[in-house]
């Protein structure tokens, strides 16, 4: 356990070195904030004050929009190939021979520079969010823990689905198709391009019997309270370890594909 | 060479160094038209978001589903031949600081064109198909009085957009001249706000308004060409030859985006050994 921890930590710690890239990253999250906090308020503008639609009033979408906003680097919705990549130049199978676990060896320092985006990314655009707009807060102290506690059951189960269509590059070289499935899919099941409740019903349906709302839309409806804790919570553990579970069903397989390209 | 080269003859080059690229990446069918799929697949979903949206709700700022539509078209339309004509500025930053970009400057054409054509694919023409859709889709829903001004309107909007996506791109590898560090803030403003003037310039605050009308012109190829074809009132009370703008300031931010262009070439210093 010992040698994840201080996987985890270099990985930590390394997330503190680009602070240009920081920089630019809090402002364009900031940018993408404003713009997408007018046009959800422009279209409540004909609605009657203090509507709710799909149980979220003006209000509440704004927050939701700057937790999306936050949750981006600490969570990822989009591209990551680290795993292909090394699948593509061999060194994967340096890494599978080294004395540890692969899939712990990756989720050790995911979890490490997730924890350190939360601190350079999340909780500043929070805050710059907080300035310009007016945020709903969580109403208890129960509900600030909860949803704390649901940004690393979010982390798993990103790494769980990045994990597995990285592993995919084990039987396929060219991951483009899959990969941008995968960004859509993401991007439309997690609730990051619009609220769930606003999709129609049959779309809802499917979406809640997915992985991916575990990755943003559970933690906005427990800083909202539109969950309760236990029912919000026991969804991403339970997502968590099947995908933990599959991850490791896949790697097993993948284990077995390893051809060692050029020499 | 004894003479320089006219404008036309680099165009010329510059289309043939195009068509030889593609012809390349056409030689893995597969791959390229996986490309092409991907992108559209991406792009798919900025679309649903807009129809999603209105799912729920009648009016975005007063404006239908229709309205902004014509909007979306235009941005994504402008945008992705923009992006294709200059995704060479793409490889500036990772050139300078690999000293390959020495070799772009020793060819015969200009630098901009040197660097602009150091790649092209066709990566974006699925958002421009679905640019083009949207953009019918908007054309056959909402009620155009349509007349020659108006048509020339649109028309002026689009190579004006064109011309300042192309503009925009280029001022992203200009900053890389100086500095590698924070380039992608940039992002916010090419990225950001062709996503921005896809929706009604009145429903934001004061500053990223003034930012998109004054600052980067995109507010007056979407925005005014916008109302003025569906002869809506400007609800920011700007007067009627406001329309007429967004060709001399899209002319104007090119050529000021040229002029630091030049600056940044005199400025580069080889990180050759």
């Amino acid at each position: 356990m010992r040698m994840y921890y201080e996987l985890a930590k270099r990985s930590f710690q390394q997330q503190f070195a680009y602070r240009a890239a920081t920089l630019a990253g809090l402002f364009t999250n900031s940018v993408f904030g404003v713009l997408l906090s007018s046009v959800y308020l422009a279209l409540f503008w004909d609605q009657p004050a203090n509507a709710s639609v799909g149980g979220f009033t003006a209000a509440q979408t704004v927050t939701y929009t700057w937790i999306g906003q936050a949750l981006i680097m600490p969570v990822i919705f989009w591209g990551w190939f680290l795993i292909t990549n090394t699948i593509r130049d061999g060194t994967v199978v340096m890494d599978m021979l080294k004395p540890m676990d692969f899939f712990l060896y990756w989720y050790s320092r995911d979890l490490g520079r997730g924890a350190a985006q939360i601190i350079t990314r999340a909780i500043p655009t929070l805050t710059i969010g907080s300035i310009l707009f007016d945020l709903v807060w969580p109403e208890s102290w129960q509900r600030w823990a909860a949803f704390l506690i649901s940004v690393p059951f979010a982390i798993t189960v990103s790494f769980c689905l990045r994990f597995m269509f990285n592993l995919w590059g084990f039987w396929m070289l060219d991951h483009r198709g899959i990969s941008s499935l995968i960004i859509v899919m993401t991007g439309v099941f997690s609730g990051h391009l619009l609220p769930v409740s606003w999709y129609p019903p049959w779309a809802q349906n499917l979406i809640n019997v997915l992985p991916f709302r575990s990755m943003l839309m559970t933690p906005v409806e427990l800083w909202l309270g539109q969950v309760s804790i236990a029912q919000g919570l026991g969804m991403q553990v339970f997502w968590s370890l099947v995908m933990i579970g599959c991850c490791y069903v896949l790697l097993h397989y993948a284990e077995r594909k390893v051809v060692v390209q050029g020499g | 060479m004894d003479r320089p080269i006219t404008f036309r003859e680099e165009l010329r080059i510059a289309g043939r160094i195009a068509s030889i690229r593609l012809r390349g990446q056409m030689a893995y069918r597969a791959s390229f038209l996986l490309q092409i799929f991907s992108n559209f697949l991406i792009n798919t979903a900025e679309i649903l978001a807009l129809f999603a949206m209105f799912y729920r709700f009648d009016t975005m700022g007063g404006w239908t589903l229709s309205e902004v539509a014509l909007l979306h078209g235009i941005s994504m339309v402008a945008f992705s031949i923009g992006d294709m004509l200059t995704i060479g500025m793409d490889n500036v930053a990772p050139q300078i600081r690999s000293g390959e970009f020495d070799r772009v400057l020793t060819r015969p054409l200009s630098s901009w064109m040197n660097a602009a054509t150091s790649e092209f694919n066709l990566r974006h023409l699925g958002q421009l198909v679905q640019g083009v859709i949207i953009l019918g889709f908007a054309l056959s829903r909402v009620d155009i009085a349509w007349s020659i001004d108006k048509a020339l309107v649109l028309a002026l909007a689009m190579i004006s957009g064109i011309a300042l996506f192309m503009a925009l791109f280029t001022v992203e590898a200009i900053f890389s001249f100086w500095t590698v560090n924070g380039v992608e803030a940039i992002n916010a403003f090419t990225y950001g706000g062709s996503d921005l003037v896809q929706f009604p310039l009145h429903i934001y605050g004061r500053t990223l308004r003034f930012l998109f009308l004054y600052v980067i012109p995109a507010g007056f190829i979407t925005y005014y060409p916008a109302l003025y074809l569906l002869d809506k009132p400007d609800p920011l009370g700007m007067p009627d030859w406001f329309v007429l703008l967004g060709t001399p300031i899209t002319v104007l931010f090119c050529l000021v985006t040229a002029w630091g262009w030049n600056q940044g070439i005199r400025h580069y210093r080889s990180t050759g050994s």
